[in-house]
């Protein structure tokens, strides 16, 4: 997990003894009720919780970094909107996800504006040039660095997102079965994000050391892709939870890896080839699992893939 | 039943219909209302305010009948209520003329008429009286011309309850507290006004904008004046399962929690748009007219009735 490759960033070494010196400040409460929204049990177990925050802080610390790489490269002041976008250009689909999660911010400060009538007052004394604003930035650096015209292409592209598609069935299903009060709780949960906490977020994020640092809406955005982040986490992980569970007639029971089955064994007390685990929550062994398929280097061309890969660290966000 | 008794005599002489009606309802829980099966019970909540004049008339009948009264309690179903009612309704006229001068009770508590039900005798009441009595507020933005250059300063300074700070905003604002209304004003003449609670207010109040400048000496007129917005809460009165609701009709609805806790739900005819919570509290807004608001109430009712959290 740990990114070992030298970078020309010295803040690397101080975030990572940063991170292992017991930082003043930890997400696993709120990761917990975010996760429970997520599809995980009513109560996530904590040790999963704190294996999460240490996987999405990681992670964010390595995009941060990368971003004020290309920041620098384009000779900014500030760590921006396009630069993350730059360096989500690779991912279609994340990338769109990531539009329409901005385009739907705009559109309900719109709203909310007209129907609170001081939020009126104060969009006539701020530019009207907010409005749409995310929207017009992202097109625009969309626009500039576009030279095959897919990227444009998305923007009119109408296709159902499989992934968030299938998030929501989840949620159906989940809230299908509850009662009153804890679909109260559950929507509460799914109310939590990391641009609620958004100091809270920034302090944990520690960008102090680094010499380029990230605007407004930038923090926005990475708030988001920590969110993204523990999405994709829980997603895979009930996968590989699903996976775990025996089913009768399956033709690839004996072919089960190696690793799978240490992990299997070696975390739960119950056999491997046996009963299902007794709590529903996940397990910080299906995280780990999850976390190993999606950074395997499977196929032909895989060690000749991507720039990330060569850095030893997969980003789950983009 | 004699407080029961007392208290709709009191109602009787209140002239106000927000008057807090809140000790009818704990009188009428004297009465005993547990063989009522539950649905019924909560069927009333919301049925009753709809009935209106009509639930006010037939309280009159149930005062003036005693009798009546009684055998609600002994019979042991709920459908009792409806033969009471139906008798009510057809024994209405010697009571009826002391209710016709009872205004609309908009804001009444839904403990109100818990005794009145819903019935196949009873002609059904549309979607939008249930809308108007449930939960009713509006807030409209409106734009008129005042077809003259105005100098802000001289407003600002002269005007009370007016401020202009033009580092800040070209316009001044201007409040008037009766109807309780918010004016932007520029130096072209045009006016935004905010903040009324319906159509008749918001030009009251525009009119009233426009004449404290015109006393102030400038030759303003009333061009063009424009309802811009119209926003319209109400209340549901159950929970609604958001989820669902964002899955089933995904061309129309966009759900994002960790952004904003309610559901915005696009309505393509009319062009309104939605804004609904768990809680079951419905905002519209983007009307021109009122009828858009609750024409659109009507389309998303049944809708919503549909993913009732049980």
């Amino acid at each position: 997990m740990n990114n070992t490759t030298p970078s020309p960033m010295s803040a690397i070494a101080t975030s990572s003894s940063g991170r292992a010196t017991g930082k003043s400040m930890s997400f696993a409460l709120e990761l917990q009720s975010m996760m429970f929204s997520l599809g995980d049990a009513r109560r996530p177990l904590h040790e999963t919780a704190v294996l999460v925050e240490d996987i999405v802080h990681t992670q964010l610390i390595n995009l941060l970094q990368q971003a004020a790489e290309v920041s620098q490269l384009r000779g900014a002041r500030v760590i921006s909107a396009e630069d993350l976008l730059f360096l989500m250009r690779k991912d279609k689909k994340k990338l769109k996800r990531l539009l329409k999660y901005m385009f739907f911010r705009d559109y309900k400060s719109k709203i909310v504006k007209g129907i609170e009538e001081d939020d009126l007052l104060e969009d006539k004394f701020s530019s009207s040039s907010n409005v749409n604003k995310r929207q017009k930035i992202a097109q625009d650096f969309l626009h500039s660095i576009d030279q095959t015209g897919e990227l444009l292409a998305m923007f009119e592209d109408d296709e159902i997102d499989d992934i968030k598609q299938e998030r929501m069935e989840r949620a159906e299903r989940q809230t299908r079965m509850m009662d009153a009060a804890q679909y109260a709780e559950f929507c509460e949960s799914r109310q939590l994000s990391f641009s609620k906490k958004a100091s809270k977020f920034r302090d944990w994020l520690d960008c102090s050391s680094m010499e380029i640092k990230p605007n407004v809406i930038a923090m926005e955005i990475l708030a988001y892709l920590a969110y993204e982040t523990v999405a994709q986490l829980v997603d895979l992980a009930l996968l590989v939870r699903q996976d775990m569970a025996p089913k009768a007639g399956d033709p690839f029971s004996h072919a089960i890896s190696a690793t799978f089955i240490q992990y299997h064994t070696s975390t739960e007390s119950t056999a491997a080839c046996g009963i299902e685990a007794q709590s529903d929550a996940i397990q910080p062994s299906h995280i780990r699992e999850a976390i190993r398929r999606y950074g395997h280097k499977i196929g032909p061309v895989s060690p000749f893939t991507s720039a990330y890969r060569g850095n030893g660290m997969t980003f789950l966000a983009c | 039943y004699d407080s029961y008794l007392h208290t709709s005599s009191n109602r009787e002489t209140f002239a106000s219909p927000l008057e807090p009606s809140k000790e009818p309802s704990t009188d009428f829980s004297s009465v005993d209302l547990s063989f009522l099966p539950d649905e019924l019970n909560q069927d009333n909540t919301e049925q009753p305010l709809t009935e209106g004049k009509q639930g006010v008339e037939g309280n009159h009948e149930i005062q003036g009948d005693p009798s009546r009264i009684q055998s609600l309690n002994e019979k042991d179903s709920g459908g009792i209520y409806t033969d009471n009612f139906s008798l009510s309704n057809s024994g209405l006229n010697p009571l009826s003329d002391g209710n016709s001068t009872l205004p609309s009770p908009e804001n009444s508590s839904p403990g109100f008429f818990p005794l009145t039900s819903m019935t196949p005798l009873m002609p059904v009441t549309p979607v939008s009286e249930v809308f108007y009595r449930v939960y009713y507020s509006m807030n409209i933005v409106s734009t008129v011309n005042l077809a003259c250059k105005l100098d802000l300063k001289k407003i600002a300074l002269q005007a009370k309850n007016a401020e202009y700070n033009p580092k800040r905003f070209a316009a001044v604002i201007m409040r008037i507290r009766e109807p309780r209304t918010t004016a932007l004003i520029f130096s072209s003449g045009k006016m935004v006004c905010t903040g009324a609670k319906s159509e008749e207010l918001s030009r009251l109040a525009a009119r009233k904008f426009a004449r404290v400048v015109q006393k102030l000496g400038f030759p303003a007129r009333f061009l063009d004046f424009k309802i811009q917005n119209m926003v319209g809460s109400c209340d549901m009165r159950f929970p609604i399962r958001l989820e669902s609701l964002a899955l089933t009709h995904q061309q129309f609805s966009s759900y994002e929690p960790e952004l904003f806790p309610g559901l915005i739900y696009r309505m393509v005819k009319p062009r309104i748009v939605l804004l609904i919570f768990v809680s079951g509290k419905v905002v519209l807004t983007g009307a021109k007219e009122r009828s858009e608001i609750y024409e659109a109430f009507e389309n998303i009712y049944p809708i919503l009735k549909g993913f009732k959290k049980a």
